[in-house]
């Protein structure tokens, strides 16, 4: 099976953030960077899936150079290559533009399988894979579960709201976004970690894919929600106390 | 403005977040004159619940059904909703940001070649357009974001980020109007089987809409439950500070904070908790916080909306009290 | 439990990628390629040289003030001036005296305090510098990954085991366990920093100890950021005084860096007699004072940490060279301890060791004979001289601050010799005053949450994370004494010492148990030497975890 892993790089989780002055942004400068985790359970999962069915697995991100970072580590944990979209400017991108520089790029190679992991935990869009299926024509699944081969079929446990799931299947090639959680990632080991030196990762400059395109959207500005400092302290004997704050939950606050 | 709000069922059951959808689409309108909205209503054997929709204050309802819509798939719902959004021509498509909208919406608007602005919490109406509100980085900033381009424009929203309860009801039912839509059998191509319930392994509390959390203050395992009581009554999911969670007395998968989760629930609900900043950086971006603590000082009161300086063993009993009333 | 480990074959493997290190890996490999380009036979690889360093990136857990003295690396790249990562050039230096209140200026900056020609630096960025250039030269450096137990092979060290990944609290294999690598090197170099515990075992274990035991100091540091204007880049500032109380050794400093940021910290000798004593809370009261304070007024926490010093001076050296091994940097004690250096000493260690280790590769000979040629020239470098100046400092003040100064300053006269030659001392672990009787523990410092901080939110702002689900890595070898000895005795220093408060005695039905929140752990070291009955081993936890020291 040759399965492609769309998987982003973003800040550490623990980064601080300090927003720039045109306030469109955070700084990047000074901070750590490291693998969304909702890709790394898509990783880990074509990563099996190459254990259980052979095949290759083709890790894609798209950024400036420091991108490099998270293919090398797919590398490391076992992908075969890389595909390096270099774009200074990434962080611009509204979804649709930034899917269809993926789906270019992705187009080149004929990948039975292409997965992603559910949002990413710097900007949440959470489109990327869908888009993609649409960009791709390729039939698609959210939120999967589980994984079942069945030739040139997928059986696909997707998970629903309230605890319920679901079994759906579709053809290949196909499009999956993974739900975070289902898999222990692996360790890098040292061996995969030299042997990664070794793979190749193939550099596509975002703008030779040639695509035109108009934003959809803007991020207008970026700002730490300004919580007014004003506690309400409710007074009272507790059921005084209750009653009040029920009641401004309810029509104050309105949140009950 | 004309606005198009795509309502959600299963099974003929109406999804209730779809009401929140429509408070949005009418406070929106509301804020621009001469704004007209509708609803799709899409499914199979689904003219009933079209006809409570049409209760609503709305323009119109769009009754859209076919066979190959009996089950939803991503296929069936973007190939048909895009013929009625092309129909139709509306500015703003509004959906409710649930796990099946996550599934097709974002192919429904690549289709027509537009974007969407997914999982926003709120809007802002100026002059002449609306800002969306949504939040980036887990809750940690907020980001206002708009439409450059044409419409028409497709927006979700987050799950409690409007009242649902609050959707206004129209003076006479508003018109249920058939769409037909051309859907071939080999243009679907998920074949979607069963459902079913499984207990789940671990319980993702960024979905909660309201969480009751506990700290030290709970002082033992043995109290536990009447929190969770409480969370329930109040239609939300327990949590708890990382003590809670290295003692035991709660599963790891239930711990907010820097080494749990980090959520914003339209209410967060801290009982018992002092408010380190390991804790706090998990829970600020909540909308609504309340503390209870006994200690006036406690740094949880810097980032609570309402606080209640007492002990919670009289408070957690009180507001079950006053919730059970009701 | 025997597991089964792939193992792999290197010619060096250097543990930890601290400028020691880093050094090491660079000038090794430089000497290799020059050793290959002049025809030299055997011919020598860099790719059989492999650095582990347990933290998250290069530099994670790297922590200092610091002033650096640029000689060592001025050897090591000598365009350093225009590629390196310095703050910015020392341009006034102080030293002041504090009372509770007021802040006296040393009239003449006693010379070891003299800063001209050197540069206020973040050892953090340094580190992350120097490994860019060693794996530019093609060495492997990897990171989140840590020497766990040496291998042995007779009397000699024959390599490195790295840790287990993916165990659970119990020590059971998760889904994705990954039992460590038997990395077996011709030459292994411990470069681990303060009291390694690789270092630590093998010192113990080999009595490599030098003449007195190796003694430490605990540094704790904030980084802020302050209103523009407030400081003055390259303005650095050593105060002596309080809030120590002159039985104890140790002082605060104050630079001045550039964008507005402050590195600021106390040092305090882990060999006070109150058990109660709290290194971090006295770094917060440090900021209180007048002096300090309207430096910070405004401004903001940017990071914290704390790291130990090993500040033994000359005569706490241990063997640095065993067959197959040796030990540079901290870890072998190379610091001065009156000039607060030690980096350029890592920094030169390093490079000497990598002399060594070519020499024994061509001569295909890594006994301990051969790799003694190692400490003949630390003795014989600058490193040497420099030490010797001072063998006797540290230990001049163990009886008081005021006596300190008196022995210095006869020492100062005598190139290092002083009134007595070698000053024996006692460790510091041994030098607490029992209870006895003191009455209740005093209430725990809160912290304003402006200006000073309490340990949980300063530990937030250290960046540090482990893996949640894994075996704590701090193993107290009998906590019966916690609960029944050490409560009467000594109060459990460990919830006073430990900067992370990692350590806390918790009440339980009955009395009292140790809880210990390993995931705070700053890998300080402090309990692992400071623990008056000497019953805590630190050990390292999965790689990747610890501190993020970023700009530090």
């Amino acid at each position: 099976m040759k399965v492609a892993v769309c998987i982003k790089q973003v800040p550490a989780k623990d980064a601080p953030l300090h927003i720039t002055d045109t306030g469109a942004w955070i700084r990047e400068t000074d901070i750590g960077f490291e693998m969304n985790e909702p890709d790394s359970f898509a990783l880990e999962e074509a990563l099996r899936l190459k254990e259980k069915h052979g095949g290759e697995v083709v890790a894609l991100s798209m950024g400036p150079e420091r991108t490099k970072q998270v293919i090398k580590e797919a590398l490391a944990k076992g992908a075969d290559r890389g595909i390096h979209i270099s774009d200074d400017k990434f962080s611009q991108l509204d979804p649709l533009g930034s899917a269809k520089s993926i789906a270019a790029a992705l187009k080149k190679d004929n990948f039975d399988l292409i997965l992603t992991g559910l949002q990413s935990d710097d900007q949440g869009f959470g489109q990327t894979g869908v888009l993609l299926a649409e960009l791709l024509g390729m039939p698609h699944a959210t939120i999967i579960m589980q994984i079942e081969v069945q030739g040139q079929r997928l059986k696909l446990k997707k998970e629903l709201e309230a605890g319920w799931f679901q079994w759906v299947e579709l053809p290949l090639p196909a499009v999956l976004t993974i739900q975070s959680g289902i898999n222990k990632v692996r360790y890098s080991s040292l061996k995969g970690i030299m042997a990664a030196k070794k793979k190749e990762i193939a550099v596509i400059a975002r703008e030779s894919l040639g695509i035109a395109h108009e934003p959809t959207q803007r991020v207008e500005r970026i700002y730490v929600p300004q919580k007014a400092k004003h506690t309400e302290f409710i007074d009272g004997s507790p059921k005084e106390a209750a009653a009040k704050l029920i009641e401004k939950l309810r029509h104050e606050a309105r949140v009950l | 403005m004309k606005i198009l709000v795509i309502t959600e069922q299963r099974d003929g059951k109406w999804n209730p977040v779809s009401s929140e959808t429509l408070l949005a689409a009418q406070q929106i309108a509301a804020a621009q004159p001469g704004s007209r909205v509708a609803a799709v209503v899409i499914g199979k054997g689904v003219h009933g619940l079209a006809e409570e929709v049409a209760a609503n204050q709305l323009a119109e309802i769009l009754l859209v059904e076919h066979d190959l819509l009996d089950k939803y798939t991503p296929d069936g719902y973007a190939i048909a909703l895009k013929q009625v959004v092309t129909q139709t021509q509306p500015d703003l498509v509004l959906l409710p940001h649930t796990y099946q909208v996550r599934d097709y919406a974002p192919k429904l608007a690549a289709s027509l070649g537009k974007g969407m602005i997914a999982d926003c919490v709120g809007y802002r109406a100026e002059k002449e357009r609306v800002i969306f509100v949504r939040q980036m980085f887990q809750g940690k900033t907020a980001a206002d974001v708009s439409f450059t381009g044409a419409p028409p424009w497709f927006v979700s929203f987050q799950a409690g980020a409007f009242r649902g309860d609050q959707v206004a009801r129209g003076a006479s039912a508003a018109p249920v109007t058939a769409i037909s839509v051309n859907l071939q059998a080999e243009q679907i191509r998920t074949k979607p089987l069963d459902l079913f319930r499984e207990a789940k392994q671990a319980v993702d509390l960024t979905q909660a809409p309201i969480l009751v959390a506990i700290g030290r203050g709970i002082k033992a395992p043995e109290n536990i439950p009447l929190a969770e009581k409480l969370a329930k009554l109040m239609g939300g999911e327990l949590a708890a500070s990382r003590p809670i969670c290295d003692e035991g007395w709660l599963p790891m998968d239930r711990q907010i904070g820097s080494s749990g989760q980090t959520v914003a629930p339209k209410l967060y609900l801290a009982l018992g908790i002092s408010g380190a900043i390991q804790h706090v950086v998990g829970m600020k971006g909540s909308r609504t916080i309340v503390a209870i603590n006994k200690d006036q000082n406690a740094p949880i009161f810097e980032v609570a909306d309402y606080g209640i300086v007492g002990d919670i063993f009289e408070l957690i009993p009180a507001l079950t009290e006053v919730l059970e009333k009701k | 439990m025997s597991i089964e480990r792939e193992r792999l074959d290197a010619d060096v493997l250097i543990v930890g990628a601290g400028p020691a290190g880093l050094a090491c890996a660079l000038h090794l490999a430089r000497l290799i390629r020059q050793h290959n380009e002049s025809g030299g036979k055997p011919e020598l690889s860099t790719e059989g040289i492999y650095v582990l360093e347990k933290g998250r990136d290069i530099g994670a857990h790297q922590l200092s003030g610091a002033v650096l003295d640029p000689r060592a690396l001025a050897e090591l790249v000598p365009d350093f001036a225009k590629t390196a990562p310095l703050d910015t050039p020392v341009n006034d230096d102080a030293a002041y005296f504090l009372t509770a209140s007021r802040a006296w200026k040393l009239p003449i900056t006693p010379p070891p305090l003299r800063n001209h020609g050197n540069y206020i630096v973040s050892v953090s960025k340094l580190a992350k510098w120097l490994g860019g250039l060693v794996e530019q030269a093609g060495v492997n450096v990897f990171t989140q990954f840590a020497g766990a137990q040496l291998i042995h092979e007779g009397e000699a060290v024959a390599g490195v085991i790295t840790e287990d990944k993916g165990r659970d609290k119990d020590g059971k294999p998760k889904d994705n366990f990954t039992p460590g690598y038997e990395l077996r090197a011709k030459i292994t170099v411990l470069a681990e920093g303060p009291r390694g515990s690789l270092t630590k075992h093998l010192v113990a274990d080999r009595h490599l100890d030098g003449l007195n035991p190796q003694v430490y100091s605990i540094g704790v540091k904030e980084l802020w950021e302050v209103p523009p204007g407030r400081i003055t880049p390259g303005w650095v500032a050593h105060t002596l005084g309080w809030p120590l109380n002159s039985s104890m050794y140790g002082g605060g400093w104050v630079y001045g860096m550039r964008e507005n940021r402050v590195s600021l910290g106390l040092v305090t000798g882990l060999e006070y007699h109150n058990p109660r004593f709290d290194p971090h809370e006295a770094f917060q009261l440090f900021k209180t004072h007048p002096f300090v304070r309207r430096i910070l007024e405004g401004g903001k926490l940017v990071r914290y940490g704390a790291k130990t010093i090993p500040v033994g001076g000359w005569y706490s050296i241990p063997r640095t060279y065993l067959g197959g091994c040796l030990i540079i940097g901290d870890s072998a004690s190379l610091l001065n301890s009156q000039r607060l250096k030690g980096i350029h000493m890592a920094i030169k260690s390093g490079m000497l060791a990598a002399e060594t280790i070519v020499d024994a590769l061509r001569a295909g000979d890594t006994s301990g004979t051969k790799l003694s040629a190692f400490r003949h020239k630390v003795d014989e470098s600058w490193i040497g001289s420099e030490l010797r100046s001072v063998r006797n400092f540290h230990q001049s003040f163990q009886h008081g601050l005021w006596l300190g100064l008196a022995h210095t300053a006869v020492q100062f006269v005598t190139g290092g010799r002083g009134l007595v030659d070698p000053m024996r001392m006692k460790a510091g672990h041994e030098q607490y005053h029992m209870l006895d009787g003191a009455g209740p523990a005093p209430p725990r410092f809160q912290g304003d949450g402006v200006l000073t901080f309490d340990r949980l939110t300063d530990v937030y702002h250290s960046g540090t994370r482990h893996e949640e689900d894994q075996p704590c890595h701090l193993h107290v070898l009998d906590t019966n004494i916690c609960v029944n000895r050490c409560i009467i005795e000594y109060g459990n220093p460990c919830q006073y010492f430990c900067p992370a408060a990692v350590y806390e005695m918790v009440e339980e039905k009955g009395g009292r148990r140790l809880k210990i929140n390993f995931s705070n752990c700053v890998h300080c070291k402090t309990c692992d030497i400071a623990d008056p009955y000497q019953i805590i081993d630190w050990v390292p936890p999965e790689g990747g975890g610890g501190p993020n020291y970023e700009g530090m």
